[in-house]
């Protein structure tokens, strides 16, 4: 009749419970203390975990090392005056540009603005390359980004129950299966009542382990129950209580009141509760798919009219696309347009590119963007670090990644990130905290870094011996001994000496092999050519190698394809 | 806000009035889009049902708020919310608080049904939030009753004219009128009067 099963389901506080076993008949069972195992939260660091704003004071000046945020202070000015813009609110659909050489702080700072505008401003933070995908049109990505970042403040009265917990009973049927019943009696400082809980809310309750004596807030509309914490008359039930168990005052009052509450959410995100095809189901799972207009426009009607009632809020928020020179000219015409919307976001984009190619055109331009959407933008410049400034970046991201470092291995640090890059500085930290580790020392110290610094190579290190010693190196010879046209006519040859069709290759037609090898030298001019034909090998040495140590050796037509990854050398 | 006010909210509104079961009801339309709707004994000439309209943030409707009169049947909302005040009908002390409304010629009444204490736990206070408070020295009750009549024409409650009485499980409150309530609803229901109710199939009008 009593199952053990249901004591270690249902029962894993020490909380009496009342079990309804057919007729009203009433056991009583106190299970074990479940062991409380504390969550640490755990964090990972990323590489812009070390920003928190942009380090500006209230007048809008930069202070030199703050939030995070190193030197680069004319920048860091000119983003805290967008940033007041975009507080404002006022004016939609502004472009800005960040410039600069790699690693000089372009992504530190979008990061900073985002820290700085708080959770209530929509961020969206996207790379140029992010557009390209087989499943949505270029456009489409960019609206849905765009929508993405403009916010709707909506104002809603709702519901909530708010008490603490006298008692809480819950009877299930012998078998196990079957409804549930289940009462709540909650109180406040004035008054308590019983309520009837529903299967959804008994669930709710037994998987949040809310027991007698704590504090909580039930939303009615949505169901979602909130511990505030214990009451502080039950303060002394235990002996031994976690750490992160915090004591509140019993709440006052009604144990329903109504509450205004506020939600922002995206424009996407209306969207897509609104286009039938996915329904809202949609918003997790991610899988969007293209959005119509028309559900667009009905939105836009829609969010209009509500604000216009005063139910709504427009919150214009912000859409950074890092890499911008990976958008092609399609997407900044479209962007073009989209900026003069009013509804649009304020755009700031990040580039470390000079004069250079547009995607997609054979036109060259400043920093990759047309001219047209250059105008529209405003262009903050970023500026390499000083060594000074290096050593402060250096010193913040050694206390991120919790790892201590001698004076002179930072000074050592900063030598290097000043010759090669800031970024190949920083990956050293991690690494020679790890080298050092294995010594056994709790500091970081000048032999540690000598250490990975010979470990890894830098960019330029590795440049240096790649152009030292480029000949050893894998397919190095075949691309400097035969032209892409030497290549190809090479292909068409072999295919017709073989009688194959480009189209079909199969393992016949290998049976009737070329018959004269001289004809291929004919045809490829300059290159000697060897077939053998057991297995059909053909081999062709550039003469211009007296070594004979590079050549191409292609073995039947079915490799025709991997050709090029598959070439192989012969001695 | 003042009796003029609201008052003049009134005469505003579109009304459309029409005789049904003894009883004149009228349909208000103000202008700012809310709609009421009242019920005027043709006995008496007193308000027996006032509902507003309620929508919610999206303009979607969800149904009528009764301020006067018995409030509506409620669906069972257990499945929808998962909670509710439990209304178990074995344990009769369970049964939940009910508050209904009622008008009289002289004051405002409020019915509080299912308290099954006794009459001297009750308090009843006027607050300076505009509402009046219902305690229980028990403990077990407590309830802020807002007045939207004195709401509506900017009146505080006072505590000189609340009294109440406990009989059959139900606490009932009375709140003596003030003049200028009565003033008003004087002139409410002059309005009212001259509505024209022959028609027997009107359309009342909704945005």
């Amino acid at each position: 009749m009593f199952d053990p099963f249901y004591c270690n389901y249902l029962n894993r506080n020490t909380q009496i419970l009342k079990y309804h076993v057919s007729n009203y008949f009433l056991f009583q069972i106190s299970t074990n203390v479940q062991e409380v195992r504390e969550v640490t939260r755990i964090e990972r660091i990323g590489a812009h975990s070390h920003i928190r704003g942009l380090g500006l004071n209230d007048s809008l000046e930069p202070r030199n090392v703050s939030q995070g945020m190193v030197g680069q202070l004319m920048a860091r000015r000119a983003a805290g005056v967008i940033l007041e813009m975009i507080k404002e609110s006022k004016i939609a659909g502004r472009a800005i540009l960040l410039a600069g050489q790699p690693g000089t702080g372009k992504t530190a700072i979008a990061m900073g603005m985002a820290q700085a505008l708080g959770l209530d401003t929509p961020f969206t933070s996207m790379a140029g390359s992010e557009i390209y995908s087989l499943e949505m049109s270029k456009t489409e990505a960019l609206t849905q980004a765009i929508r993405k970042s403009i916010g709707v403040r909506i104002k809603e009265e709702t519901e909530i129950i708010e008490g603490e917990v006298v008692e809480i009973q819950v009877d299930r049927p012998a078998t196990g299966i079957g409804v549930k019943v289940g009462k709540l009696t909650l109180k406040t400082t004035e008054m308590e009542t019983i309520y009837d809980l529903g299967n959804k809310m008994i669930d709710c309750l037994m998987k949040e382990k809310v027991q007698a004596g704590d504090v909580i807030t039930i939303d009615k509309a949505t169901g979602k129950i909130n511990r505030l914490g214990r009451s502080f008359t039950r303060a002394r039930d235990y002996d031994a209580t976690g750490s992160q168990t915090r004591f509140v005052q019993c709440p006052e009052g009604e144990l329903q009141k109504r509450k205004e509450v506020v939600h922002t959410v995206t424009l996407h995100e209306v969207d897509v509760i609104n286009s039938r095809t996915h329904g809202f189901l949609a918003l997790f799972s991610g899988d969007t798919g293209e959005i119509k207009s028309e559900v667009r426009d009905q939105i836009n009607a829609k969010v209009a009219e509500w604000r216009e009632e005063g139910k709504a809020e427009i919150v214009p928020g912000v859409l950074f696309i890092d890499e911008v020179h990976m958008l092609d000219i399609e997407c900044f015409s479209f962007l073009n347009r989209a900026l003069e919307n009013e509804m649009a976001p304020v755009v700031i984009m990040a580039t470390n590119r000079g004069i250079t190619r547009i995607r997609g055109t054979h036109y060259k331009s400043p920093h990759g963007i047309p001219i047209d959407l250059l105008d529209r933008a405003i262009i903050v410049p970023t500026s390499p670090y000083q060594e000074k400034e290096l050593k402060e970046i250096l010193k913040i991201r050694c206390e991120e990644e919790d790892c201590e470092m001698t004076d002179d291995a930072l000074t050592v640090l900063t030598r290097i990130a000043s010759e090669t890059s800031l970024r190949y500085a920083i990956q050293l930290i991690t690494t020679a905290s790890l080298v050092s580790r294995r010594r056994k020392t709790t500091e970081v110290s000048i032999d540690d870094v000598k250490r990975v610094y010979s470990l890894f190579l830098d960019e330029n290190r590795s440049t240096q011996f790649l152009k030292e010693y480029q000949d050893d190196f894998m397919f190095n010879e075949f691309y400097f001994s035969l032209t892409w046209l030497e290549y190809i006519i090479l292909i068409l040859f072999v295919n017709r000496r073989l009688g194959v069709h480009r189209s079909d290759h199969d393992d016949n037609a290998k049976n009737d092999g070329p018959k004269s090898p001289h004809a291929c030298l004919a045809a490829v001019g300059s290159c000697q050519v060897v077939i053998e034909e057991n297995p059909l090998k053909i081999i062709i040495l550039r003469k211009s190698f007296k070594n004979n140590k590079s050549a191409l050796v292609y073995r039947g037509p079915k490799q025709m394809k991997t050709l090029a990854a598959s070439g192989e050398t012969v001695e | 806000m003042t009796s003029d006010s609201w008052l003049k909210i009134i005469q505003n509104a579109r009304k459309t009035a029409v005789i049904e079961d003894g009883k004149r009801k009228v349909h208000f339309l103000m202008e700012d889009g809310k709609e009421m709707v009242e019920e005027y004994s043709t006995d008496t000439n007193v308000v027996v049902r006032r509902a507003w309209k309620q929508k919610n943030g999206f303009g979607t409707n969800i149904g009528w708020m009764v301020e006067v009169g018995d409030p509506e049947l409620k669906q069972n909302n257990i499945e929808i919310y998962g909670i509710e005040e439990s209304s178990n009908t074995v344990f009769n002390f369970l049964l939940q608080p009910i508050i209904t409304r009622r008008i009289t010629k002289a004051s405002l009444e409020w019915r509080i049904r299912n308290l099954s204490y006794p009459e001297s736990v009750y308090s009843i206070t006027a607050e300076h939030d505009g509402t009046m408070t219902v305690r229980t020295s028990n403990k077990k009750y407590f309830k802020k009753i807002k007045i939207p009549d004195l709401e509506r024409i900017g009146l505080k409650p006072e505590q000189e004219r609340i009294s109440f009485r406990h009989q059959y499980n139900t606490l009932i409150i009375t709140y003596k009128k003030p003049p200028q309530l009565l003033d008003v609803e004087k002139k409410i229901l002059a309005a009212v009067l001259q509505l024209k109710t022959d028609s027997k199939d009107v359309q009342c009008p909704t945005s």
